[in-house]
């Protein structure tokens, strides 16, 4: 049954309607204030005098019609799905609470943040959950799963991951004491490898890999599998055990096939190219992080990612011709998205860092190569903490300082590549 | 020539560091996890 107070005060707010406005002449302000924090329960006929006054419906004429609405509303939240019928139905949803009465509200209202992000609006979903939260606690169990869980998503996408863990856990405490279906058990799960992957909590990464991916194959939901096995890949490519991650990425690349799914496929050929990377061989590195690239005749901004590791590879072989070549496409793709919002480009300037500082060593501009490097690159990676491109990149100033024999200086950035590489260990 | 050694010397035990470090890199962002939004899950009845 919803919490009538809640209510009240979730449309009072919306309308932009004081205590005293709503109160007048209906109940005294500190009677309202009881009502709407679940002090006191006012009787029927009060209900139905403030809710006439905020315009609301009281009967439940209606309610089975907006139950299956949500119902649809919420199944169509993810990325997969169109923007625009995502939105359509938000606001046919919005209308009809706006003036009726119903147990569904809250649970819409905290599906709002999920919302909101899908939409990349973090402002707007931060509003909500601030807007939430000083009524959480009169959430009931499911609310308060959904809660943590939106609440993990906002922090997994303003990348506060530590944040998100904490959520993610909640979430996953209060589901032990629900009566969802099982593969909101995986998704939560799912939730938790990625988190502890990004975290580099490794083996947590992998225990709730496995856990979810049992559950996704009684399912048959092939492109979650495929997702899980490529954190699994990542993971164990992380402690070393390279067999089993090339097993899992190919496991990936498979059921990505089978789907026609590109997306997995790129994914999958980044993760295997940089296991190559890694591992020193180029040559198979190049020819998964090409197959992206060819694949793509469209100019795609997640190009970027493939584009800076084979101009990378390409350079690490000396094969400069080619290096130069996807440089100047890189540049190309940057120029068209430079007037991107700054959300869209975030991702990518690990990519812009990487690109330039090849594109001035290959033109042989090394004022302006030692300029990046210096200045922006390697303080944008101490700042991120990223200590293993930071050993890359770091070295790579120290070598050439040494080619220009400059000794002072490459001792300093090869302490600095030392430190890195320290850091990582402890890691 | 003392110098110069020294930086040699230090830089070739940083390489074998580097190396090390290279093989079991851990904290590269060219390395993707899926997204969390990804596929349409079933629906719930509330």
């Amino acid at each position: 049954m919803i919490e009538i107070g809640s209510f009240i005060k979730l449309q009072r707010t919306k309308q932009n309607m004081t205590l005293g406005e709503l109160a007048d002449g209906i109940v005294s302000v500190s009677y309202l204030s009881k009502i709407e924090n679940l002090k006191t329960q006012a009787s029927p006929e009060i209900t139905q005098m403030l809710c006439n006054r905020l315009g609301i419906q009281v009967d439940s004429s209606e309610e089975k019609a907006i139950k299956e609405k949500c119902k649809q509303w919420y199944g169509m939240l993810f990325e997969v799905n169109d923007k625009e019928e995502i939105t359509a139905k938000y606001k046919e949803i919005q209308e009809l609470m706006d003036r009726n009465l119903s147990e569904n509200l809250m649970m819409f209202e905290i599906h709002k943040i999920r919302y909101y992000l899908l939409m990349r609006d973090t402002e707007n979903a931060i509003n909500k959950i601030n807007e939430l939260n000083e009524i959480s606690s009169n959430f009931d169990k499911e609310q308060e799963y959904y809660w943590y869980k939106f609440r993990g998503n906002y922090n997994s996408i303003t990348g506060d991951f530590s944040q998100a863990l904490y959520m993610y856990k909640q979430s996953e405490a209060k589901i032990n004491h629900l009566n969802l279906d099982e593969i909101e058990l995986a998704d939560i799960q799912y939730l938790l490898s990625i988190t502890n992957s990004k975290l580099r909590n490794t083996l947590e990464a992998i225990d709730y890999a496995n856990k979810a991916l049992e559950i996704y194959m009684k399912h048959y939901d092939f492109v979650r599998c495929a997702q899980c096995h490529n954190i699994l890949g990542i993971s164990y490519r992380r402690i070393r055990m390279y067999d089993k991650a090339i097993k899992n990425y190919n496991l990936a690349l498979h059921l990505g096939k089978l789907n026609n799914n590109n997306d997995l496929i790129e994914l999958t050929n980044q993760n295997l190219g940089h296991l190559y990377s890694v591992r020193g061989e180029s040559e198979k590195a190049i020819k998964h992080f090409l197959e992206i690239i060819n694949a793509n005749k469209s100019d795609n901004r997640d190009l970027l990612t493939p584009l800076a590791s084979v101009i990378s590879e390409y350079y690490k072989v000396e094969n400069y011709d080619e290096a130069r070549k996807y440089v100047s496409y890189a540049l190309k793709l940057f120029a068209k998205y430079s007037e991107a919002s700054p959300y869209d480009i975030t991702p990518y300037e690990l990519c812009y860092y990487i690109v330039h500082t090849y594109n001035y060593l290959l033109n042989e501009e090394y004022q302006k190569f030692e300029d990046l490097v210096i200045k922006d690159f390697l303080p944008y990676l101490k700042k991120r903490k990223d200590f293993g491109i930071l050993v890359i990149y770091s070295n790579l100033l120290a070598d050439y300082y040494e080619k220009q024999h400059k000794y002072k200086d490459a001792t300093k950035y090869y302490k600095e590549a030392n430190f890195a590489y320290q850091q990582i260990t402890n890691i | 020539m003392k110098k110069i050694l020294a930086t040699l010397t230090l830089g070739a035990l940083l390489l074998t560091g580097f190396t090390l470090a290279e093989s079991s890199a851990t904290d590269l962002s060219l390395e993707k996890e899926p997204s969390i939004f990804s596929v349409q899950e079933p629906t719930q009845d509330y």
